[in-house]
């Protein structure tokens, strides 16, 4: 049965790809419905929760204070994990974190840290003793495809609607996290033999490597990951990447309407 | 518990810190299909305790040697996000959510007509969100709503709710504080229909009418939370689906 049904739907889904067509309907770069909500869960000091899709997931963001690493004394740091829970679906399985679930905190980590939207030395209290360490928590719920794109959307809205804690650790007075812009990962699964964004659980079941792309508010490139077995060419690539400059913008939009609000 | 004495949790008008009444429960929402991909799910808003369930199964059992041959086994994890408290919780279980699971699926096991399923598994997965005091009890509301959801047979719905005692006074359904500075909690799982009881933990000090009274608050608020818990799974189902 494991091998069977993706190998039907794999038939199923490149029958699809030659007419250009998908299993929901959907056009080759087009998204389902997102829905994104900060601020919604109490003890978080930065929260967040989309609705992409089926796909439901979770950030929060918590911070702690800590003595800063010898080489870097007037430094902070950020961390940033995923947890694929049982609860997401039913192919998760309760065990120590799976390679799936740290890779997918690991890249969610590196758009956000490497996008320099966090200034390090913002985070230091007194050099060489106490700093802040920012750990953002993603709790994937259900994983109804493209957790990759949801967890990072959860990420960095969470960090961008964080308070630092200072009260409740007798250094000051709350204030607002500085986060200067907003990294956004969009993500291509090559399904029936050509890229889709976006791709359903089906989807990615029957479909093969997919690529991870975050970029900046300038549209530079912050993270690359290729997961899964498969190749690519630079052409495909280009295209893709064409793509996820558009999809970033409009995502980042998503999130300053947010907040806006 | 511990550390009473110094902070006060009763009001001079005899309410409590948050206004409320001494046997009056927080305000309490339930959303029955919370979750896509699960067969069954609940999302429970208790105060600023938020729980979600999912249900998949009945499955086969996996390990072979925790199979039953006359009925099926509960598998539940009750789990507290890293973001669900005032400090962060580091990923993954430790000594409590293990002792919440088993003695949740030992309540479960009691309710869920497990002969109907031999040699198979029904997973339980709850996780909290928010955690103010109170999130085993949300946990087994959660995982009633969502086992209901699932379709799957059980005697009653499992209601969880919890009383304690604060300056000497047996109040219901704990906050925070009143968890932390209080002198008891006593939360129970229990069946509204059959008036029977399915989980029991207790802490603290409760003579024995103060423990009455506390059970007394217990059932009074189980018929309450019933009620909601119900009228989650009809909106769920009104229209016909399903």
């Amino acid at each position: 049965m494991v091998a069977l049904v993706p190998t039907l739907l794999r038939q199923e889904l490149a029958r699809l790809a030659e007419n250009d067509a998908r299993l929901d309907g959907r056009g080759r770069w087009e998204a389902r419905d997102i829905t994104l909500e900060t601020d919604c869960l109490y003890n978080g000091e930065g929260s967040a929760k989309v609705v992409w899709g089926d796909t439901i997931v979770y950030a929060g963001v918590k911070f702690e204070m800590r003595t800063p690493w010898p080489d870097r004394p007037n430094q902070g740091s950020l961390m940033c994990g995923a947890e694929l829970r049982p609860i997401a679906g039913r192919k998760y399985e309760p065990g120590p974190p799976s390679p799936e679930s740290i890779e997918l905190g690991r890249v969610v980590d590196r758009g956000i840290r490497e996008s320099g939207c966090i200034d390090m030395e913002s985070l230091c209290i007194v050099p060489g003793e106490k700093v802040w360490g920012v750990m953002i928590d993603i709790h994937v719920l259900s994983d109804q495809g493209n957790i990759f794109d949801a967890c990072a959307l959860a990420a960095i809205a969470a960090l961008r609607t964080a308070t630092v804690p200072a009260e409740r650790f007798d250094v000051g007075e709350d204030y607002t996290l500085k986060v200067n812009g907003t990294p956004i990962m969009a993500s291509f699964t090559r399904v029936g033999g050509r890229y889709v964004f976006d791709p359903t659980e089906e989807e990615e079941l029957g479909g093969d490597e997919r690529i991870h792309i975050t970029l900046g508010d300038e549209g530079h490139l912050h993270s690359l990951q290729k997961g899964l077995k498969g190749v690519f060419t630079p052409d495909e690539f280009a295209e893709i990447f064409d793509v996820a400059q558009s999809r970033c913008v409009e995502l980042r939009k998503l999130v300053a309407n947010q907040e806006g609000n | 518990m511990g550390g009473y004495g110094d902070v006060k949790l009763l009001r001079d008008d005899g309410l409590r810190l948050d206004g409320r009444k001494i046997d009056e429960m927080r305000p309490m929402e339930i959303e029955a299909g919370y979750l896509p991909a699960a067969d069954g799910s609940a999302w429970v808003k208790h105060g600023l305790n938020v729980a979600v369930a999912a249900v998949y199964g009945p499955m086969e059992a996996h390990p072979r040697k925790i199979q039953r041959q006359d009925r099926c086994v509960i598998d539940v994890r009750y789990n507290m996000a890293p973001f669900s408290t005032s400090d962060r919780i580091r990923p993954g279980y430790n000594r409590r959510s293990r002792e919440i699971s088993k003695v949740t699926a030992e309540a479960l096991e009691s309710v869920v007509i497990c002969e109907r399923y031999p040699r198979s598994k029904i997973r339980v997965e709850i996780e909290i969100l928010s955690a103010e005091a109170g999130t085993r009890c949300a946990g087994i509301t959660a995982a009633a709503v969502a086992l209901a959801d699932a379709g799957i047979p059980m005697r009653d719905l499992l209601v969880g709710v919890a009383s304690g005692k604060v300056e000497d006074i047996v109040v219901l359904d704990l906050d925070k504080a009143e968890d932390n500075y209080g002198q008891a909690d006593l939360p129970v799982g229990i069946l509204p229909n059959t008036g029977e009881i399915a989980f029991l933990q207790m802490d603290g000090d409760l003579s024995p009418d103060e423990f009455n009274l506390a059970m007394e608050y217990n059932f009074k608020a189980a018929a309450e939370i019933h009620d909601i818990m119900v009228d989650a799974l009809k909106r769920r189902y009104e229209g016909g689906e399903n």
